[in-house]
């Protein structure tokens, strides 16, 4: 009989031809976690420039504190689902904490952002209707949409009329229909022309826009609800899921939404109701950082400063970067050895960042994915710059001109 | 996909001439020629493949039948279907 694992022969075959042996992104371990910013990989002091932790609030000292009281005073978990024994206070001024936040009527905590678009996209449409997604958008929305009994249409990557074009061929059927896309793309930092997404939906009957506002939350609008709060429109968003485990500095899922009824999905999402509720201190942090993240404006500044420091120092290389300035600054390699041995070069120098390879990313790209957070230093991020440069350099990837320039610059 | 059904020769000949655009093995383009193995198709390529399939015939082809569809073959009875379910 054939082994269980020889379907994927092929892939560990490509796996070990690329990587051999030595430190990989498949076994980096965080031996100590210094900071937000700072950790210890393989016996070597690391600054971390890859995490998702845009806002650096994984040691924010109220949500430690919050965090602390909870695991006092409720244990360390739940052992139970959100619709039996695993609601406990703390979830539900969790999700009043969301309804505030995001200024909707009704919102559901789930245990993961994965889960979330599990739960919500396999559940929401029926037989009759029709999911919309950007041809982008991650594996828990492709997943959540394979299970669901709707038909998928995917359109263009960030392309209204493309979207428009699709809509306008099922207008005459009668099914509802759910248009899908993210704020921030995880993989370029690519933002999604909301305003314009939401002008198409209004042209059409019976049309819902989700929005997946993971690697937005907190980085974008005046009070960090994300693209469409940036983009003037929040009305027209029917649907935000979110993520605790970026900006938020911990872990869980959410989605929020001013639709009557909303409250129906506890009884049928399977994602929500058969798996285990988040512990209360998890719980209790998340919504700790709620109210920070909504006043975070200087928090927001600094990661705009961040990012536009990265993104141009990087730039000024003669690197080339996959999208406009944003809080992921993908910086792409020819190929993937090249990218490994990019990626490599950092890490044995002191700097992580998440190797990006096909096909997890658009356009084929093999890309060096770092991620801004607020608390990094100036001074961190020269280092990173200069980091970069001599990794580069040495594989021939920039020239010691173009450097000279950049140092001028 | 009903093995026993002939596509329209109409829907064949404009799937042939769209994948031609696609053919980067240089493979003879028949009705068995599958997706994956024959033209080296990946997920990339598929999606945009089917979003020019979607504009020229005017219509919305489903993710959800994707699995189901190796061969141009199969893929022109899909486009049939959903020809006819639309009424033309």
């Amino acid at each position: 009989m054939a082994n269980l694992f020889d379907r994927w022969a092929p892939l560990m075959a490509q796996r070990d031809a690329l990587f051999g042996d030595g430190i990989n992104p498949f076994n980096v371990v965080m031996d100590e976690v210094l900071s937000q910013t700072e950790a210890t990989i393989g016996g070597r002091h690391t600054i971390l420039v890859g995490t998702n932790n845009y806002l650096g609030l994984t040691f924010q000292p109220e949500a430690l504190k919050a965090a602390h009281d909870a695991l006092d005073a409720c244990g360390t978990g739940t052992t139970g689902s959100r619709m039996a024994n695993g609601t406990y206070y703390g979830h539900k001024d969790l999700e009043t904490a969301l309804c505030d936040f995001f200024q909707k009527k009704h919102a559901m905590v789930f245990s993961t952002g994965f889960l979330a678009n599990m739960g919500i996209l396999s559940t929401l449409m029926g037989p009759e209707d029709f999911i919309l997604m950007d041809a982008d958008c991650h594996a828990s929305i492709y997943d959540g949409v394979r299970g669901s009994s709707a038909q998928v249409i995917r359109f263009k990557h960030n392309d209204p009329a493309d979207l428009d074009k699709r809509l306008a061929r099922l207008a005459d059927k009668p099914g509802n229909k759910l248009i899908v896309v993210e704020g921030i793309y995880s993989m370029l930092g690519d933002k999604a022309p909301m305003a314009e997404f939401a002008a198409v939906k209004r042209k059409y009957e019976n049309v819902y826009l989700l929005s997946d506002e993971a690697h937005s939350m907190g980085v974008c609008g005046r009070y960090g609800r994300g693209v469409p709060e940036e983009a003037g429109v929040e009305d027209d968003v029917d649907f935000i899921v979110g993520t605790f485990s970026k900006s938020v500095g911990t872990v869980g899922g959410f989605c929020v939404s001013n639709l009557d009824n909303f409250d129906t999905l506890r009884l049928v999402t399977r994602a929500y109701i058969f798996t285990a509720s988040l512990p209360p201190s998890v719980v209790a942090s998340a919504t700790v950082n709620l109210e920070i993240i909504k006043n975070g404006g200087v928090l927001r500044k600094r990661i705009e400063r961040n990012s536009e420091q990265l993104h141009s120092g990087l730039a000024a290389l003669g690197l080339k970067i996959a999208s406009d300035v944003s809080p992921v600054v993908a910086v792409v390699a020819p190929d993937p050895v090249t990218a490994i041995a990019f990626w490599r070069g950092l890490i044995e120098a002191g700097v992580y960042v998440n190797l990006a390879l096909p096909p997890a990313t658009p356009f084929g790209y093999c890309l060096l994915r770092a991620s801004i957070c607020a608390a990094h230093t100036e001074e961190q991020l020269d280092r990173v710059i200069g980091i970069f440069a001599d990794v580069a350099t040495k594989l021939g990837l920039i020239d010691t001109d173009t450097q000279k320039v950049a140092a001028r610059a | 996909m009903n093995a026993s059904a002939e596509p329209s020769p109409d829907t064949l000949a404009t799937l042939v001439k769209i994948l031609a655009g696609f053919n980067k093995t240089g493979t003879e383009l028949k009705p068995e020629t599958r997706f994956t193995e024959d033209l080296n198709f990946d997920s990339l390529v598929v999606m945009e493949f089917v979003a020019v399939v979607e504009d020229d015939f005017d219509i919305s082809v489903p993710l959800n039948i994707l699995p189901d569809v190796a061969t141009v073959k199969d893929l022109a009875l899909a486009i049939d279907k959903i020809l006819k379910d639309d009424g033309r």
